[in-house]
């Protein structure tokens, strides 16, 4: 005969061995092997559906092969489903790293797939924006072609710690997101091509504001958009008529009054440069006069830039939280933005020569 | 026995879980500009009262909260922990529910809500029947666990803050009429009960309590100007969870996981479950003072019983809202009440036994 303590033994060992069931927290799991996990996705508006098209890798025999499929869809998500739905294994969005977008979904507006990208939380908010200034198709068609097998060049391209360079802006969804809801907070997005050699072309950034594109910048106006931003600018090599240097560091001071309902700034840009190259032999001081009167003349550019279309992607704005009230900085886009006057200075430190001594 | 340092890992522990998730989202939602302020109010507000509390409960060396009221009359027992005991079956199905949907929001998106619900309850239940020590062994560990990956956490997320969204500090008081900012006091006045409740099992100094207080001050302030600072306030208010959102922003090149939300949110649902074994262990102990017959772990059963077969009624998030609203009234009644009017019974107790000395 039992005795009841025993009893009650068994009755919670059964009840161990039933938590297990549910403990593993597997429901509807997909193993690994039956998921697709695409690691750029490419995103077209055409008429009333979205076009989406996926990099996919398939394992076959032990090589891996590069697959491009497309889909179009009312919304972004149906679309993948129905990929999913049509492919042997079902399509997770799970590490997505890079989002392009052509131009002219661009320029009409990206505000609802961003939101959608937010609210399903099923691509990372981390991943970056890239637009493509060429039909979508012929571009991924064309990438597949120059790339590696594992198909990872178009990620690394804009990775800190692999391909990315100071030219190139580096824009991810939640930035995007900000921008469409801030009052002060513009973003600039890379435009990329497909390139004959190298498997993309960086040929500038693209300025966003409130989600739509509405301007855009060179690669060299990126570089000062990133050193303004306080991304480091290393390796950058600054080319002249008289000499190239490389920046190696770059620190910013920026003082903001109003004068009236008129913005004023105060900026001061101080660079520490290495000399690489010269022609000639030109003096510290001049090239020191040079770059500084270079550099001024592209911000100046740039800055006009922005101001004529309304689009504050240096955040200028956020210096003057203090001076303008809240229910005022709603309209700093339209009322203060434009007339903002910005007095901008470089401040050059040529650090050292290398080996030579130059006069 | 002092434990000082058991309850103030609980304390810790209970609050970190309810601040990070619905308590941004409410003070960002109650006011546009001088987060600080609603913020400073009800840190004074938990700091006054949780003062007033112990003090009351030192007046009544080694008892508990039931037996004070209890003792002073049945009328004043009923008066007092009928509604604490309705306050703690509400918190534990909103808690429950609430952070089911959150788990479901989040990760699990295929798994249905009551398998979610059974799972946060079971382990809970099954904490709370062991007694109130496991439940204090059980907080130690999971502190010694998961402490440092929310801390690391907690400091890594702000990488991408912009200091310009702190200014300006104007602000003015009308967050005082959004009833998003009441709600709010659900992190404030749902995890300080539990001092009142230990008294014979644990004793404790009221000084490291205070410092538990204190250390969680910091957490208060940055759990809602993290997402202010990251994504300014007219970003911020349209995101549901925004604490939550902010993690998911974060990004480490050197660590092998790319989502670190996974570990911060997961560690956060052990310190909920930890909490809502806690609140059942207390909500039995009023039960079982009234209905001493039932043995209290077959009581613990039942209440989750109930809960979870009262969780389906719930059937989408405006409900859960709904519920948060009407719990107001009794937040505030359990916030203020209780600890004034221990203080109270305490003080006229003290007079009571000079009187009779002398």
């Amino acid at each position: 005969m039992q005795t009841p303590k025993s009893n009650k033994r068994v009755l919670l060992v059964l009840c161990m061995i039933s938590i297990i069931c549910t403990l593993t927290g597997c429901w509807d799991n997909r193993d690994i092997n039956h998921r697709v996990l695409p690691l750029a996705i490419g995103i077209s508006k055409q008429a009333n559906e979205y076009k989406v098209i996926l990099k996919i890798q398939v394992h076959d025999n032990e090589t891996t092969k590069l697959k491009i499929v497309t889909q179009t869809g009312e919304t972004i998500s149906k679309a993948v489903d129905t990929i999913s739905t049509n492919m042997e294994s079902s399509v997770d969005l799970l590490h997505v790293k890079v989002i392009v977008i052509d131009k002219e979904t661009a320029e009409d507006g990206v505000k609802d797939i961003i939101s959608g990208f937010m609210r399903s939380r099923e691509v990372s908010p981390k991943a970056l924006i890239a637009i493509c200034d060429e039909d979508i198709e012929y571009f991924f068609t064309n990438i597949k072609k120059t790339m590696t097998s594992d198909g990872t060049s178009l990620v690394e391209n804009f990775d800190k710690g692999a391909g990315w360079d100071p030219q190139i802006a580096l824009t991810r969804i939640w930035e995007v997101y900000r921008s469409v809801h801030s009052y002060t907070h513009d973003v600039a997005i890379p435009i990329i091509i497909s390139g004959k050699s190298t498997s993309i072309e960086h040929i500038g950034s693209a300025i966003i504001k409130n989600g739509k594109m509405v301007e855009r910048i060179d690669n060299d106006e990126t570089l000062l958009f990133n050193a303004f931003k306080g991304e480091s600018t290393h390796g950058q090599i600054e080319v002249m008529t008289n000499a190239s240097v490389l920046i190696i560091g770059n620190s910013m001071n920026i003082k903001s009054k109003m004068n009236g309902k008129q913005p004023l700034m105060e900026g001061k840009v101080n660079l520490k440069v290495v000399i690489l190259e010269t022609r000639g032999d030109p003096s510290r001081k001049f090239i020191k006069k040079e770059l500084n009167a270079h550099l001024s003349k592209r911000f100046s550019h740039m800055f006009e830039k922005t101001q004529k279309s309304e689009a504050d992607i240096l955040a200028l704005g956020q210096y003057f939280r203090t001076h303008i009230p809240r229910s005022e900085l709603k309209s700093w886009r339209t009322e203060y933005y434009p007339n903002l006057k910005m007095n901008i200075q470089f401040q050059i430190d040529i650090q050292n020569e290398g080996y030579l001594k130059t006069l | 026995m002092d434990k000082s340092l058991n309850v103030m890992v609980i304390y810790i522990l209970s609050h970190l879980g309810l601040i990070f998730f619905m308590y941004p989202g409410n003070i960002i939602d109650s006011t546009e500009q001088g987060h600080w302020l609603p913020i400073l109010i009800g840190v004074i507000v938990h700091f006054v009262f949780i003062t007033i509390y112990m003090k009351g409960l030192e007046l009544f060396p080694k008892k508990d909260v039931i037996s004070i009221y209890s003792s002073i009359g049945k009328g004043t027992a009923v008066f007092f922990l009928i509604p604490v005991l309705l306050y703690f079956i509400m918190i534990i199905l909103i808690t429950v529910r609430a952070y089911a949907e959150i788990i479901t929001i989040v990760f699990l998106s295929n798994t249905p809500l009551w398998a979610i619900i059974l799972l946060i309850l079971f382990i809970s239940t099954y904490i709370a029947a062991n007694g109130i020590e496991p439940i204090f062994r059980t907080g130690f560990l999971l502190a010694i666990l998961f402490l440092p990956l929310i801390v690391m956490i907690f400091f890594t997320s702000f990488q991408n803050v912009d200091w310009h969204y702190f200014v300006p500090f104007d602000t003015d008081f009308k967050f005082m009429s959004s009833p998003s900012y009441y709600e709010s006091f659900f992190a404030f006045s749902g995890g300080f009960l539990f001092l009142g409740f230990i008294q014979p099992y644990f004793s404790y100094k009221r000084k490291k309590v205070l410092i538990a207080a204190a250390i969680l001050i910091p957490i208060f302030l940055f759990s809602v100007y993290i997402p202010i600072l990251t994504f300014g306030q007219a970003t911020a208010a349209t995101t549901f969870l925004p604490y939550v959102v902010v993690v998911d922003t974060i990004n480490i090149n050197w660590l092998m996981f790319d989502r670190v939300t996974m570990f911060f949110l997961l560690s956060l649902i052990s310190f909920i479950m930890l909490y809502l074994a806690l609140v059942i262990w207390k909500t039995v102990r009023i039960i079982n003072h009234y209905i001493p017959s039932i043995h209290s772990s077959y009581c613990m059963i039942l209440l989750s019983l109930a809960i979870f077969i009262t969780c389906h009624f719930i059937s989408d998030w405006k409900e859960v809202e709904k519920l948060f609203l009407w719990n107001t009234l009794l937040r505030f009644y359990v916030l203020f009440a209780i600890p004034l009017s221990i203080y109270y019974f305490g003080r006229r107790a003290k007079r009571k036994e000079n009187n009779a000395n002398t």
